[in-house]
């Protein structure tokens, strides 16, 4: 398995058309899965009528803020965790210094990076907060009356990048070449399962939001926060 | 693995109803309410889910039953929708029963839990899906059915039809008399500021209720008035059964029997 992981071609595969590919899958995928929830929008005889611009803003202001909505007060343990837990895990891929040297060598331009060191601690907060959506899926009755296999995948999908890059940055566990086709193989494999499994609420969450917040502002003359 | 305790508790309408049902009947009847039927929101609702639990606070069920974590909202999606989308639609008819069980007796479709969660997933709707699935399959709580049927033989939730509805308001004026001179319960009114719509019951067994409803609007001057004729009762409990035909032709009735007393607004008791 390591050998054939890091035989030249199927490293260059991994390295190369695998991660274009994901990222087409990734694009194309989500686009695919907004589209058909808008065609069965069309068909679902109150969306439309019921959307209205102003209170979907106030519905999605109000639940991307932390604290900003009666449940995320309520619940503040849970509320700061997946507040970091979202922040870490979309910040840090994106401004990563070393992922920004790759796009400079493809592309020639760079985004703002963070430092290393921070970098590196907001990776850990990813895996412990993840460790801590576990335990909940463990422990907590009500949570684990309703997970599935599938849960237990979709946060391993989200948080293997982040565990195989840590564990590379650090040369552990494995020699860095191997370590590193692993996080890019892991990166590859949590952006194409995005669009096609519940991790695809990063797509949705916006529109769900948007729909309850019309048709608790607008329709009902309430709020949905 | 997973628990889930409930006293038993037989209703003909849920019971009874279950033993005449077929498989076929069974599929065909799901297959037709989540494909055809219902489109963009059970999709979203159902994929987007993330199973985090944290609408469980806002249900007053899963509360009441001291934190007995299958009655909570995300919990009562889990035994009925994912387990008909698991199961491929083919499940038996004491699936069913649990189905409407949860639906009509666990969940008043109250949307508080959407006020909780995190994405703002509609579980009342959900439930109503669900409801509408045991509404067609017939399988319904005996007192909710009743109140359906009456909907349809009679236009009012109790089985008052609409010459009774006349003659007890008739009697109500009467009475109203006694307390307020000249008091008036004005029908048929037509270009009145409010048409006033009661609930069934105040037809029927609750008659004080639509007394103190003259008295203020007469107390206070108002300009109103009610319908003779059906779609006076403000109630559908059709909705509830999941029933939509009938629903569609009570609400569509008491709409327009304002339009066509050309009424401002309506007021509706309850
Ligand atoms: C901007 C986009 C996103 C929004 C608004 C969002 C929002 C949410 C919300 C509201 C929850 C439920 C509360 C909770 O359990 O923390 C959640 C859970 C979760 N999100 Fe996201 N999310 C986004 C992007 C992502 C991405 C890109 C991933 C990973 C690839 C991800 C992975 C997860 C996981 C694994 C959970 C479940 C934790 C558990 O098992 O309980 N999210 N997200
Ligand atoms: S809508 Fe149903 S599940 Fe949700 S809080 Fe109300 S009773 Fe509970
Ligand atoms: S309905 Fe919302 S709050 Fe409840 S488990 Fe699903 S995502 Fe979480």
């Amino acid at each position: 398995m390591f050998e054939f992981l890091t035989s030249p071609a199927v490293y260059q595969f991994i390295r190369g058309p695998l991660v274009w590919l994901s990222f087409m899958i990734f694009i194309g995928g989500n686009l695919y899965k907004f589209l058909s929830m808008l065609s069965l929008a069309k068909k679902d005889k109150v969306v439309f009528p019921y959307i209205s611009l102003k209170y979907s803003l106030r519905s999605i202001l109000h639940w991307i803020i932390p604290f900003a909505s009666t449940n995320w007060r309520k619940r503040p343990g849970m509320t700061v965790i997946t507040f970091f837990f979202h922040t870490c895990l979309l910040v840090t891929p994106v401004f990563l210094i070393a992922h920004n040297a790759l796009i400079k060598e493809s592309w020639n331009f760079r985004l703002w990076t963070i430092p290393e060191t921070i970098a590196d601690v907001m990776t850990v907060v990813v895996i412990l907060c993840a460790l801590i959506f576990l335990m909940r899926r463990l422990v907590v009755p009500e949570v684990k009356f309703v997970t599935f296999g599938t849960d237990y995948l979709i946060l391993s999908l989200a948080v293997l990048p982040f565990i195989t890059g840590f564990l590379a940055y650090h040369q552990l566990l494995f020699a860095y070449e191997l370590m590193g086709t692993l996080h890019i193989l892991a990166g590859e494999l949590m952006l194409i399962a995005i669009p096609f499994t519940r991790l695809n609420h990063m797509v949705y969450f916006w529109f769900t939001r948007a729909y309850t917040g019309s048709e608790f502002g607008a329709v009902r003359h309430t709020r949905d926060y | 693995m997973i628990k889930v305790e409930r006293r038993p508790v037989s209703d003909p309408g849920i019971d009874e109803n279950a033993k005449k049902l077929t498989p076929e009947q069974i599929e065909g009847v799901i297959r037709h309410v989540l494909e055809k039927e219902s489109a963009g929101r059970l999709r979203t609702f159902v994929e987007t889910c993330i199973h985090c639990g944290l609408c469980s606070d806002a249900c007053h069920y899963y509360l009441a039953y001291k934190r007995d974590p299958s009655y909570s909202p995300v919990a009562k999606v889990r035994l009925t929708l994912w387990d008909m989308i698991r199961r491929k639609y083919r499940v038996d008819a004491e699936s069913i029963k649990m189905y409407a069980r949860i639906s009509y007796a666990e969940c008043n479709i109250c949307k508080r839990c959407s006020m909780y969660c995190p994405f703002g997933i509609d579980i009342a709707y959900l439930m109503t899906v669900v409801r509408r699935i045991c509404g067609l399959l017939g399988v319904v709580p005996q007192y909710l059915q009743d109140q359906g049927n009456s909907h349809m033989y009679t236009y009012s939730q109790s089985w008052v039809p609409q010459d009774d509805w006349v003659d007890t308001a008739l009697w109500l004026e009467d009475e109203l008399r006694m307390d307020i001179r000249n008091g008036r319960i004005p029908f048929d009114k037509e270009g009145a500021e409010v048409m006033y719509s009661p609930h069934s019951l105040e037809a029927k067994f609750k008659t004080n209720l639509l007394t103190n409803i003259a008295k203020i609007m007469n107390v206070a001057g108002v300009d109103w008035t009610m319908p003779s004729f059906d779609g006076w009762d403000s109630t559908n409990q059709a909705m509830h059964v999941g029933d939509y035909e009938t629903m569609g032709m009570v609400e569509r009735m008491h709409f327009e029997a304002a339009m066509r007393l050309k009424v401002k607004k309506i007021i509706t008791s309850e």
